[in-house]
């Protein structure tokens, strides 16, 4: 075998006409998982020096830059977000900058899959499968955390104030995709708390 | 008259200028934009709705909104019809089509209206009575008949083709009820800057605004609220929601709100829009302005069609521009309902008023009786009397009556088409009960008020009891400042209305005639309960009211007593002696109406019925024809058919290949975690029956989990990456379950290990290439690893490459022959799995499912989890006494394995079954007992637990936990089937194929 080939887990599908949002799957990500103790200083120096930016320590925020993010998902767990292409060589530098501190650093690139939903309105396309309140002023930009959405687990992160990222393990991906296209339905479009015509 | 019920003029909700047409029971109707079904099919003259649960009465509308009881009727057709509306929620458009329910063969004619003339024989507690014996008869007899006779709609018919939905919404106060008071509420709420969503069950906002006179800020009052309305729709931090029924509230104030978004609105409908959609509300604080639901009056034959509440009729004639009738009669307690009197006169509809109090001059009664109303005080109507079959009102008795008097002295008759009655008014207090709040009896008002609330939920206006203006407003206003945060209140408007005098309760009118013998003072209409069924239910010693409930089906349905909760208790109250408060309350239960099974289901239907998991090679799969097989929520390739065969040929072709030649599995659901950390090793000595502290680095062990219990809980191969590293496999189903099991343990009993555990069964794809050419399959993809029996023996674990492709390779075996587990990242999944299809073409390669792997694992003696083991077996039991390790000091489930009942004999032990003759397969499950008898019960001592046609062998083998199976080798036992077959089958060893195990290590 040769040719490597690279398959994207929604590789194929694209969406259905008549949209309230724009969706797309997002698979130039690269994705390493990092497990450490937050409150071990030799493990977040270790951390920063390979990276070059300081974990994020609060709960549901994330660090970085475009290039290079990082999404608190516990205490004790990361979500390193890089281009794909780079996740090699950062895992590489992190697990050498980590030696002998207690640690556990995965590639995990392939192990989801990232559906990006933008548009005015894509707040109350993502509450039609989740019962966080995503109009609270919390879920602004750089924020993440992780969601029950439309029965399964996934994980979200708001890039900008109208355009999320929702992370959903890869055998979902379809399911999870499938789901917004039925939610996000022009005709089915629902806008929270605006101006609205009076009732009659 | 244009129809012989509209009215020339009048009607704030109709637009005489757009004709609608729909049909009623077939019958072609039209009626105007804004009409509700109800107004217009009463506008063309027709009183009969439907026909009652029980008796098959024939019956009209009673209310005015939600409240009403009797007018259920089914609309639309086919696969979009829906049973059980409420007519006077039905709003008309071209189109549409209802029928009434619940009669046979027609409304006028119906034959379970025998169940009246015989109804002394149906009492109350009827089914308990007459259908308790013999119990086989309630199946085949009793039941089917009653189904038919009584009962509401019927279902639609096919497929739903609408779409549903469901949406989360989070706010600072939700006010239910967008009346006087809920407009008040909101608007001090959303001024205060809370973000309020307000949500009202009717499509125009204001309640009963529009029928209650008064005035506010010098508007009149459904001005005021149109007003109203209009600014909260208009505010940013306000969502209004119309056509929206509150059905529930739940703990911590979690609230489900159904949106009725396009029935009225086919329209809509066609370009794509959800017809409903179920908010799912956190609400901070909730305001509830329900108000308030009218009381019949329990007077002989209360629902004779042509009868309704008073606030109904001066609907009808205010809201629609349609009489009641030519000529009615008022019977009321109290001041408010000479709003209907005055109504009906300014009309042009003749009217009298019947008052049960002794005195009755407030305001509104000088007024009528200064329009020329006439007012009988000190009366009640004793007897209505009507055309053949009680489909219409032609008189009533009116009696001289004094409170508490119980039978009839004096009687003067009086003529007339309908009668629009008034006993008072409730609070609705269906919400406030919904989730477990007080409420307390109000002598003054005669009815249950709010009292205390677990949850954050204010009641305001009517429906907390308040019934002017001036403390509706001011209470309401005070609430939305207050729960919102906000220390200033919310200016109160001045208002006018007319004062009242306080109601007097009656609970019973005496009757003509004899007793409860077509003169039947209903009290729950849509039930079919009257008075003498509640009074005859104290008598049998029902004591409690909920029994009382139950026993006679008072307050229960989708009705939830809206009209009959109270009278119900009057009732009870003075058929005991007992004060109202000391009858207890019954139960009021979600949902506040009912609401459509599309909007549960949401978009969850069909293909997202349930969440299916598919991994990197789905579609290959699918485009070779498989079939699947649901594992959880994974979709694994049970067997690739070729055309011309069925699964079984399927099947057994694709052992042969994996044992004469070489198969590949799609293996990728197989749970993967890493494990790292100083104390890894000591950690899954622990978790596992055996040792894992002495695997070497690069090598593969198979191991048995137990839990607590010692019972099997799941297995797989573990491989040491490094010193302090391992990758564990789980089964498939398992996955989850273990993960989160290790991180319990890890995080609430041995905190103190350094360990971390992380999931990644999704980043790999991963394949077993297996049978006696699998290493030259292998062999053909460019390793950049040695694979020899001697570099890369059994159990052995190497990383790499195979051409460009980054690997992990284990040399494990869940079929007995030489294979290869290969796992990729799962992006180049589909890649690698071709690349080895091409490559393995030349040696016969061909791709095998879950079931080939079943039979291929049985013929080989391995078990499978969830087969061999339901939760009670053991690894002794199971016959892997050898895994469970002698040496180690401690390990989940080692102690378990101590007591003396898992240790003890008759444990069923896990052996091979041959049957007696090759060619029968026994079913999965079929039961050994110890003697064949007759018919059961025979005494059971084992069951199979895997059973196959082994292609390999060329005959049937299977496996099964028997009574001391191991010390019963060569003894032959009976396996009775259903029908009355007996299969006989040998025990023997597990293992029917290369007992050695030589086909492992080439």
């Amino acid at each position: 075998m040769s040719e490597l080939s690279h398959e994207s887990p929604l590789a194929g599908v694209t969406p259905p006409p008549g949209l309230s949002v724009s969706l797309r799957e997002i698979t130039d990500r690269g994705m390493i998982d990092l497990r450490g103790h937050g409150s071990d200083q030799a493990f977040l120096s270790a951390v920063k020096g390979a990276l070059g930016l300081d974990l994020p320590l609060r709960p549901r925020t994330s660090a970085g830059s475009d290039d290079l993010r990082v999404l608190w998902l516990s205490m004790d767990q990361w979500l390193i977000l890089c281009p794909r292409t780079k996740a090699a060589e950062i895992l590489a530098a992190l697990r050498s900058a980590l030696t002998g501190v207690h640690s556990l650093a995965v590639d995990v690139s392939d192990m989801r899959a990232v559906i990006r939903i933008e548009g005015g309105g894509c707040r109350e396309v993502l509450m039609k499968g989740t019962s966080l309140d995503l109009l609270d002023a919390e879920y602004r930009p750089g924020c993440c955390r992780r969601m029950r959405f439309a029965e399964i687990a996934a994980l979200l992160s708001v890039v900008e104030d109208n355009v999320f990222d929702v992370y959903v393990f890869r055998s979902y991906a379809r399911y999870a995709w499938d789901f917004v296209c039925a939610t996000a339905r022009e005709p089915a479009r629902v806008r929270l708390f605006g101006a609205q015509d009076a009732p009659a | 008259m244009s129809k012989p019920y509209r009215l020339s003029a009048g009607g704030s909700r109709i637009d005489r200028n757009r004709r609608v047409s729909f049909s009623f029971d077939g019958r072609q109707l039209t009626g105007f934009a804004g009409d509700t079904l109800a107004s217009a099919v009463s506008a063309a003259g027709q009183r009969v709705f439907g026909r009652s649960f029980k008796y098959h009465r024939p019956r009209g509308v009673v209310g005015l909104g939600a409240e009403e009881m009797n007018a259920l009727v089914g609309v639309g057709e086919g696969a979009r019809h829906e049973p059980n509306l409420r007519a006077t929620q039905v709003e008309i458009h071209d189109g549409l089509t209802a029928v009434s329910q619940n009669r046979w063969p027609s409304l006028t004619f119906d034959i379970g209206a025998v169940n009246n003339t015989f109804s002394r024989f149906i009492p109350g507690g009827f089914y308990y009575k007459t259908f308790m014996w013999p119990a086989s008869f309630w199946k085949h007899v009793y039941e089917p008949f009653i189904r038919r006779a009584a009962g509401l709609g019927k279902a639609p018919e096919g497929r739903d083709p609408d779409s549903y939905e469901q949406i989360h919404v989070h706010c600072d106060v939700l006010v239910v009820g967008a009346g006087v008071a809920g407009l008040a509420a909101a608007e001090a709420a959303a001024k205060a800057g809370a973000r309020v969503i307000i949500a009202d069950e009717n499509p125009v906002f204001g309640g009963l605004a529009d029928i209650s006179g008064g005035a506010i800020d010098g508007l009149a009052q459904a001005d005021w609220a149109l007003a109203k309305a209009r600014t909260l729709a208009s505010a940013e931090n306000v969502h209004v929601l119309n056509r929206t029924t509150v059905v529930g509230h739940w703990h911590h104030n979690f609230l489900m709100l159904f949106e009725r978004v396009a029935d009225h609105d086919p329209a809509r409908l066609r370009t794509g829009a959800p017809r409903h959609r179920l908010w799912k509300v956190r609400a901070h604080q909730v305001i509830l302005a329900t108000g308030a639901i009218e009381r019949p009056i329990a007077f002989a034959n209360n629902d004779r069609p042509g009868i309704m509440l008073a606030s109904a009729a001066r609907g009808m004639v205010e809201r629609y521009g349609v009489a009641p009738g030519a000529s009615g009669v008022l019977f009321t307690n109290n001041d408010d309902a000479y709003q209907t009197a005055l109504v009906l006169k300014a009309a042009g509809v003749a009217v009298r008023v019947v008052d049960s109090r002794a005195r009755a001059d407030g305001p509104l009664p000088a007024k009528a009786r200064e329009q020329g109303i006439p007012v009988d005080a000190g009366s009640v109507i004793s007897a209505v009397n009507t055309s053949f079959g009680g489909l219409s009102v032609t008189d009533v008795r009116i009696a001289s009556y004094r409170k508490g008097q119980g039978r009839v002295i004096k009687e003067t008759r009086a003529a007339c088409d309908f009668v629009a009655m008034s006993g008072g008014w409730n609070p609705a207090l269906h919400l406030w009960c919904h989730n477990g709040g007080k409420i307390r009896f109000d002598d003054q008002l005669q009815t249950y008020r709010p009292d205390r609330h677990a949850d954050r939920i204010t009641a305001v206006g009517a429906a907390n009891g308040s019934f002017t203006l001036a403390s509706i407003l001011e209470e309401a206003s005070a609430a939305g400042s207050r729960l919102a945060g906000s220390g200033n209140v919310h200016p109160v408007p001045a208002v006018m209305q007319a004062g009242q005098q306080p109601m007097e309760p009656i609970w019973f009118a005496p009757a003509t005639g004899k007793y409860n013998e077509g003169n039947k003072h209903f009290i729950d209409f849509q039930n079919d309960v009257t008075a003498a069924d509640l009074e005859l239910a104290q008598r049998e010693g029902y004591e409690s009211v909920e029994h009382t409930k139950r026993y006679t089906t008072f307050g229960m349905a989708t009705d939830q007593g809206k009209t009959s909760n109270l009278n119900g208790l009057g009732v009870l109250s003075e058929a005991t002696g007992k004060p109202i408060p000391e009858i207890g309350v019954t139960t009021f239960r979600p949902p506040y109406t009912p609401f459509s099974f599309g909007s549960m289901a949401g978009v969850l239907t069909k293909d997202l019925f349930l969440p299916i998991r598919r991994t990197a090679i789905f579609n290959w799969h699918t485009a070779q024809g498989a079939v699947f097989e649901p594992v959880g929520q994974w979709r694994r390739a049970y067997t690739y058919p070729r055309a011309g065969e069925d699964n079984h040929a399927a099947i057994a072709r694709e052992i042969l290949a994996v044992r004469n030649k070489v198969g590949l599995l799609d293996a990728s659901t197989l749970g993967k975690i890493e494990i790292r950390g100083p104390d890894a090793a000591e950690f899954l000595d622990r978790m596992y029956t055996n040792v894992f502290s002495t695997l070497k680095v690069g090598k593969c062990r198979y191991g048995l989990m137990m839990n607590e219990l010692g019972f099997l809980t799941d297995d797989g191969v573990t491989v040491r990456l490094a010193e302090d590293h391992f990758l564990m496999h789980t089964t498939s189903g398992g996955a989850d379950r273990i993960a989160a099991w290790l991180e319990e343990w890890l995080q609430t009993e041995w905190t103190h290990y350094r360990v971390f555990v992380t999931p990644v069964t999704e980043q790999w794809s991963q394949f077993a290439i297996a049978g006696p050419r699998a290493r030259d399959v292998l062999k053909k993809l460019a390793p950049s690893f040695d694979l020899s029996n001697e570099a890369l023996p059994h159990m052995s674990f190497v990383e790499g490459r195979l051409g460009a492709c980054p690997v992990r390779v284990f040399r494990i075996s869940f079929s007995g022959e030489l294979s290869y587990e290969v796992a990729t990242p799962s992006g180049f999944g589909l890649g690698l799995w071709k690349a080895i299809i091409e490559a393995g073409a030349e040696f016969g390669l061909e791709p095998y499912g879950t079931e080939a792997l079943h039979v291929l694992r049985a013929e080989k003696g391995y078990i499978v989890v969830g087969d061999e083991t339901d939760g009670t077996t053991t690894p002794v039991d199971v016959g892997l006494d050898g895994l469970v390790s002698k040496k180690k000091a401690d390990f989940i489930g080692k102690r378990s394995l101590e007591q003396s009942y898992l240790k003890g004999p008759n444990r069923k032990q896990l052996v091979g079954l041959l049957t007696e003759d090759p060619g029968e397969v026994l079913p999965d499950g079929a039961y050994a007992v110890r003697q064949v008898k007759d018919k059961p019960p025979m005494e059971m001592i084992g069951q199979v637990t895997s059973s196959y046609r082994s292609p390999t062998l060329g005959r049937s083998i299977a496996m099964a936990l028997i009574e001391n199976g191991r010390a019963r080798m060569g003894e032959t036992l009976s396996f009775p089937l259903p029908g009355g077959k007996v299969v006989r089958a040998t025990i023997t060893d597990t293992v029917f194929y290369d007992k050695e195990g030589a086909k492992l290590n080439v």
